[in-house]
């Protein structure tokens, strides 16, 4: 059968821009090192420089490869949802399981690798640029440097890599179509599959409580030990997978309650119903826009408690911290945008979704019109849809993000004054803004195209899809 | 005269009369006891060497309380005639009227107004939300127009749950219940509001004979107790014969306007038709 191309797009779109960030990023590498070596005052940092320079590069690019792999699954899993009926079908005349999820796979592979060679080009055009740009304003002296180098082969195979496994991760419900679906009306399974849920939910509780124990294993042996931030930072990764895999628990008690702030009308109830009604896909559509607030927001705390900090001792001992902080902020920026980026990935996924299920639910958004749904009360249903999502995201987000944030400050912190010290974490307001501001537009974005094919489609026309 | 006729005037004198003004739309019901008519009603698909032409100039009336089968072969525009006259789709050229109201010129808007305040639906499968339970799809029409049933109006659909027997699904989920029982509660969401029509696609399309007699007992129930006026579209002998009249479409145009008729002679007929084709 041929893969459709239409379910497919959303996978490449995320593809590319984790590749465009990879490769760019080592591109960046290669030039920054080749710039410091053509400057004769740079000195010592000739080798220290690329060496760090290569170890961030190599931080964010798993980062952003984290919550793509994490997108990418869930937008496989949604693609499949819908093509539940199907796969149910092709199950009944006898094809096996395997070989539908295999073929799932197989798409993967083929779109992560285009995905990643567009990215690999768009990457280095864009590095080149800057560059070029950089030479120009002469931040830069002139440099030699050739973009056709072969580490930018990792960001690449790592990409490709990254969507093959994720499309295998996310066609794991393939396996549980039973052949019985093709014939039932239900588009999405509501009852989910008990044992394996529960299973995973137990991962889950396990992954968590491991971390927390990492986590104030940090928090206690920071307070004399620095270095106990990399238990934290562990304890962090190890609890956080957790709340990702159990996100269908997490998310939609929250989701309730946002829902119900979103409005009383007629489309934000059915909408906030619509949410809450399969937790499955809701939870694959806000996942990977948790991950990216928390992301932001945990950095950003950290960060900010710790600037605050040196703005402390700055005072008390400017000659220690003399010209640091400029320094520390540039460093905050520049990696605030690099995180912003993983972010972006994970609002691509939202709007993915959101209009993927969208157009699944075509039939029964024909009903409603049929019934008498006017187009304003389906736009209205689908922004508060979004808006509850992207919402529920923002507010899971940034309390984890303050959580993690303030102990991963308290851990690296809490002994620096040489003695035990409790840290007040501190709250950055601007980021917060952003986020705010970001998701706000982020709903925008992501109804703003479903809604449009939903008030297009003709009762009759929708009423006749099979 | 039959005894439904005598109850149809008592009945919309107490449930028309309450309803709310539809703004554009005239609520006056003409004095002829038409529910809905069309006249020299085309409409064609496409343009050019394919074009299809799918009704041919069709005139026809429903009246006001009876229980009308549309009858004719597969493609015949059984489906595409019952869609136009819902308003859900728009005429290629000719009139269309409900409740006296010409809908070939109303906007989407009033059109979806309309659907929701005077229509009722019943099609062949995939007829309820799949997030609300049985009780929230016989309730969404109100919904929809964003007011509570009155008390009234609640008293009438809780007959209804009872009659089709619905009482103890109501919080059943569509996905939990058999495709008869998802019929009725088609049904008792289509009769909810008292439309001034029910229209039905195929509603036993689906059903085993014995599930689908059911439920078309439960619609002429409907028209021979309360009045209902019910235009239902089918391709199956035993269904129209439930019907007070019936009409065959054969090609686009009506081949014949006949009353009561037994299965047996529907089918006869029926197969005269495709005989010709
Ligand atoms: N959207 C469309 N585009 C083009 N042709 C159409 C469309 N819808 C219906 N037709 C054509 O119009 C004619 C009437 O279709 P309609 O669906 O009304 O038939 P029907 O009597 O309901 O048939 P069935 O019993 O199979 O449901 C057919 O020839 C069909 O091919
Ligand atoms: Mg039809």
């Amino acid at each position: 059968m041929k893969p459709s191309l239409r379910g497919q797009i959303p996978t490449l779109i995320v593809a590319v821009i984790a590749g465009t960030f990879g490769v760019a990023l080592v591109q960046f590498d290669g030039i920054i090192s080749a710039a410091v070596r053509a400057d004769p005052v740079a000195g010592a940092s000739v080798h220290t420089v690329p060496l760090l320079l290569g170890l961030a590069a190599i931080s964010f690019i798993v980062l952003s490869l984290y919550v793509s792999g994490v997108v990418t699954s869930n937008t496989v899993a949604t693609v499949v949802a819908g093509r539940t009926r199907q796969i149910a079908l092709l199950r009944l005349i006898g094809s096996s399981a395997r070989a539908e999820r295999g073929r799932i796979a197989r798409e993967g592979l083929l779109v992560g690798v285009i995905g990643a060679v567009v990215g690999a080009v768009i990457g280095t055009g864009v590095a080149a640029l800057v560059g070029h740009l950089a030479v120009a304003s002469r931040i830069f002296r002139p440099f030699v440097y050739s973009y056709a180098t072969p580490t930018i082969l990792l960001p690449v195979v790592a990409v490709a890599m990254t969507t093959w496994l994720a499309a295998w991760v996310g066609s794991r419900r393939v396996l549980d179509v039973r052949p019985v679906e093709a014939l039932g009306n239900s588009t999405e399974r509501s009852i989910p599959d008990i044992a394996v849920h529960r299973r995973r939910h137990r991962l889950a509780l396990v992954l968590v409580i491991v971390g927390v124990v990492f986590l104030a294993a940090g928090v206690v042996l920071g307070l004399r030990f620095p270095p106990a931030v990399l238990l934290g930072l562990i304890g962090g990764l190890l609890s956080f997978s957790g709340i990702v895999f159990a996100a269908d628990r997490v998310i939609p008690p929250v989701l309730r309650v946002v829902g119900r702030l979103v409005g009383t009308g007629t489309p934000a109830r059915l909408a906030a119903e619509n949410a809450l009604r399969y937790p499955e896909r809701s939870s694959r559509m806000t996942v990977g826009l948790v991950i990216g607030v928390t992301l932001v927001t945990t950095f950003s705390v950290t960060m900010q408690t710790f600037q605050d900090m040196l703005a402390i001792g700055a005072r008390n001992d400017p000659q220690q911290y003399n010209g640091l902080g400029p320094i520390i902020s540039g460093i905050v920026t520049v990696f605030s945008i690099l995180i912003g980026f993983s972010a972006l990935i994970a609002a691509v996924g939202l709007v993915n979704t959101l209009s993927l299920s969208v157009m699944q639910r075509t039939r029964e958004l024909g009903l409603m019109r049929a019934l008498g749904f006017t187009r304003r009360q389906l736009r209205s249903m689908i922004f508060a849809e979004a808006a509850a999502l992207t919402a529920t995201a923002t507010v899971v987000g940034l309390v984890l993000g303050f959580v993690y944030g303030w102990i991963g400050a308290q851990s690296m912190l809490g002994g620096v004054h040489g003695h035990p010290g409790l840290v007040a974490p501190q709250i950055p307001w601007p980021i917060v803004l952003v986020v705010v501001v970001a998701a706000a537009v982020l709903t925008l974005v992501a109804a703003v195209s479903p809604s449009r094919r939903a008030t297009r489609i003709s009762p009759v026309a929708a009423l006749a899809v099979e | 005269m039959r005894v439904s006729d005598r109850f149809d005037s008592a009945f919309s004198a107490v449930s028309w009369g309450r309803l709310p003004n539809f703004g554009c739309m005239a609520s006056h019901t003409p004095a002829d006891g038409v529910v809905a008519d069309v006249s020299d009603l085309v409409k064609r698909y496409g343009a050019g060497a394919t074009a299809v032409t799918a009704l041919d100039e069709i005139t026809l009336e429903l009246r006001r309380g009876e229980f009308t089968a549309i009858m004719g072969p597969s493609g015949s525009g059984k489906s595409t005639l019952m869609h136009i006259m819902a308003g859900l789709d728009a005429a290629s050229s000719g009139t269309v009227r409900l409740g006296g109201v010409d809908i070939t010129a109303l906007d989407d808007g009033d059109l979806t107004e309309l659907r929701r305040r005077r229509v009722g639906f019943v099609f062949q499968s995939f007829n309820l939300l799949p997030i609300l339970d049985v009780l929230g799809n016989v309730l969404l029409p109100f919904e929809l127009d964003g007011r509570k049933p009155s008390a009234e109006e609640r008293a009438w659909i809780d007959r209804l749950i009872d009659q089709l027997g619905l009482r103890n699904r109501l919080d059943h989920r569509p996905s939990q219940l058999s495709g008869g029982q998802q019929q009725r509660v088609a049904i008792a969401r289509a009769l909810a509001t008292r439309p001034e029509i029910v229209f039905a696609d195929e509603p036993t399309g689906n059903l085993d004979s014995r599930t689908g007699r059911e439920v078309l007992g439960l619609l002429s129930d409907a028209s021979r107790q309360h009045g209902q006026s019910i235009a239902m579209v089918t391709h199956d002998p035993v269904a129209a014969s439930f019907a007070d009249r019936i009409l065959f479409l054969a090609d686009g145009r009506i081949v014949r306007d006949s009353g009561r008729l037994q299965p047996e002679e529907i089918a006869t007929f029926m197969l005269s038709i495709e005989a010709q084709r």
